[in-house]
């Protein structure tokens, strides 16, 4: 199946990703809904670890630990592209599945999507609905950089991905000049903070 | 050759998908005492406080026919006989089998057999104890409930009745709630949420003493500290005892193998089934959904294949029904504890050799998976527990995965 891969060296921490995909789970698919708008639904969360970034979204592992864990039946796996998916019609919220997703990938909220007016679990669902008409998953397309990049995913990946996220790492095309300068620029800006701190 | 399930519960549903993804393609009769298609008692609790009906029917409400199992709904398996090879029921029906797969869930325990012959008093177990409390809150116009027994179930039974707009008190025995699942000092910090953000009117250091019925109607009851609430509805929670007395001849589970058999062609799992730990190898009834899901694949893929392995059972549990704050709890509370809380978040790891023996996280779910696979793969954790519990953002995963080195802050 296809994945997306992450090269967190490249990911510059625009958050282009983040707007992409709400923009995609927002019914109206307009940016200005999204204003003020709490049932916003983000897949995707770009996270400062030190001076990277890191955008964190659901792995789609082979096999799931969410999926196993579901007792509502709201988790299964997409035939066509592979991808986990969630259905908050019958989503109770229960967070059985976000106690064991190592990598933090369900959050819950009440969203668009959520029926009975409580919470329901939200997670990627790799626009699996994007992928049937020939698209790129709607952050991956947003990404400038190529710190997101949709591939495919060998089987040795796949049965590795479970003990480790390391697999899902890019970075063996080498890192272009101006983003080690800007690495290194911000490596120093998070070392001078930490001493003006202490 | 023929299979037969004894129940329709989750361990016997996975058990059936299972066998037919394996290739299965022979009889399967699956008998249950109640008159529906598989359900998850994980979540019918939302069927009280207002979801629809079909949502608790986690496999479809055509299970039966999509996988071509023969139901026997209705009938209460009294007898396993083992020489003719035949399962019997209270009903007077008689089913043979070549293997069977003996999952019969487990059931409410009452103190007190009889209170629950009085109307008004029901269990909180099975989809028909729902649906019973459901009519009875209509017929009757009920505004006010007890439920006795504050653990998991009591609990989430609170939770699910007072969604619905009903005053409920609840009453248990120990000094704080979901004692089971909790340290004392977790439990005291979930409990004061349950009664404060929640809304719960919480008993503790009490029990249901006597009922005060008039006419077989449940009119009242009388704690423990001798105060009396007027009520027509009480739910009892004080525990549940696995339905193993069918098979073994006494109700306190049924002890597999490794391949999940209790004895040659008979299979057991779920609530029934006496299976050991994961990490401490201690035998027990860790009766979780996700325990019976394993236990049914390796039973159905040993039954085609003639091999399969269950590495153990977890017993993690996690409450997180119509609250903002989940109670997440696993392992065992033994070893040196090491504590993070800070407003509504509690965090605790027990260790024990640099590992991690069990914790309670309670207020958001932001680290869960990665304590829980630090937990399952025996990581030595001693130098970056304390890091790990006060990590508010989730990053000390990623970070150890970008290899990077923890802040040295001074």
């Amino acid at each position: 199946m296809k994945k997306i891969f992450v090269d967190y060296k490249k990911c510059v921490a625009c958050k282009g990703c983040e707007i992409a995909c709400a923009i995609q789970q927002h019914p109206s698919h307009n940016l200005y809904a999204l204003v003020g708008d709490k049932k916003t639904q983000v897949n995707v969360r770009v996270l400062g670890v030190e001076h990277e970034a890191f955008p964190v979204s659901c792995r789609h592992c082979e096999p799931a630990m969410c999926l196993d864990a579901c007792p509502s039946g709201a988790i299964s796996r997409d035939p066509q592209t592979s991808a986990v998916v969630l259905n908050p019609d019958i989503c109770k919220a229960c967070a059985m599945c976000a106690m064991v997703c190592p990598f933090d990938a369900v959050s819950f909220k009440q969203t668009h999507r959520a029926q009975y007016g409580r919470t329901v679990a939200y997670k990627c669902d790799l626009c699996h609905e994007r992928l049937q008409e020939g698209l790129n998953p709607a952050c991956v397309d947003a990404c400038h950089s190529n710190a997101l990049v949709f591939k495919e995913s060998d089987e040795l990946s796949n049965q590795r991905a479970v003990q480790n996220l390391k697999v899902y790492l890019l970075g063996d095309e080498g890192e272009p000049p101006l983003f080690s300068l800007y690495r290194e620029l911000r490596r120093k800006e998070f070392a001078r903070r930490r001493s003006d701190k202490s | 050759m023929k299979v037969v399930t004894v129940g329709t519960g989750m361990a016997s549903a996975d058990f059936v998908q299972q066998l037919r993804q394996e290739g299965f393609a022979d009889e399967i009769v699956m008998i249950s005492d109640e008159p529906y298609a598989p359900y998850s008692p994980c979540v019918i609790p939302f069927y009280l406080a207002g979801d629809p009906l079909e949502s608790v029917f986690w496999k479809g409400q055509d299970f039966y026919q999509r996988q071509q199992v023969t139901p026997l709904l209705e009938h209460r398996v009294v007898e396993i006989d083992r020489e003719q090879r035949l399962v019997r029921t209270e009903q007077g029906a008689s089913e043979s089998y070549d293997r069977l797969f003996y999952a019969a869930g487990s059931r409410s325990w009452c103190p007190q057999a009889d209170w629950m012959q009085t109307a008004g008093v029901f269990g909180f177990k099975t989809l028909t104890d729902m649906v019973a409390i459901d009519r009875y809150i209509g017929q009757q116009g009920i505004q006010r409930a007890v439920v006795f027994g504050g653990g998991f179930i009591g609990v989430d039974a609170a939770l699910a009745l007072h969604h619905r707009g009903i005053e409920v008190t609840i009453v248990h025995r120990n000094n704080r709630l979901l004692s089971q699942m909790t340290d004392v000092e977790g439990g005291q910090f979930a409990t004061e949420r349950l009664a404060t953000k929640a809304g719960l009117d919480v008993r503790l250091h009490n029990t249901v003493e006597a009922l005060s019925v008039d006419a077989g109607q449940l009119r009242g009851v009388t704690l423990s500290d001798g105060t009396t609430l007027d009520t027509a509805m009480l739910i009892v929670t004080t525990g549940v005892t696995p339905n193993s007395a069918p098979l073994t001849g006494a109700d306190d589970g049924v002890s597999v193998s490794s391949e999940l058999l209790s004895e040659a062609g008979i299979y057991a799992a779920g609530d029934v089934a006496l299976t050991r730990h994961l990490v401490s190898d201690v035998p027990g009834l860790y009766a979780t959904y996700p325990n019976a899901q394993q236990q049914a694949r390796v039973a159905a893929r040993h039954l085609v294949h003639g091999s399969a392995h269950y590495d153990g059972s977890l017993n993690t549990n996690v409450l997180q029904k119509h609250i903002d704050f989940p109670i997440i709890s696993v392992g065992v509370f033994e070893g040196e504890p090491v504590t993070w809380c800070q407003g509504d978040l509690f965090r605790r790891a027990y260790l024990q050799d640099g590992r991690i023996n069990g914790y309670i996280l309670i207020g958001d779910t932001r680290n869960a998976g990665h304590i829980h696979h630090l937990y399952v793969t025996r990581e030595p954790v001693d130098h970056n527990i304390a890091e790990i519990l006060a990590d508010r953002r989730g990053v000390s995963h990623y970070r150890n995965l970008m290899q990077l080195q923890t802040p040295v802050t001074v």
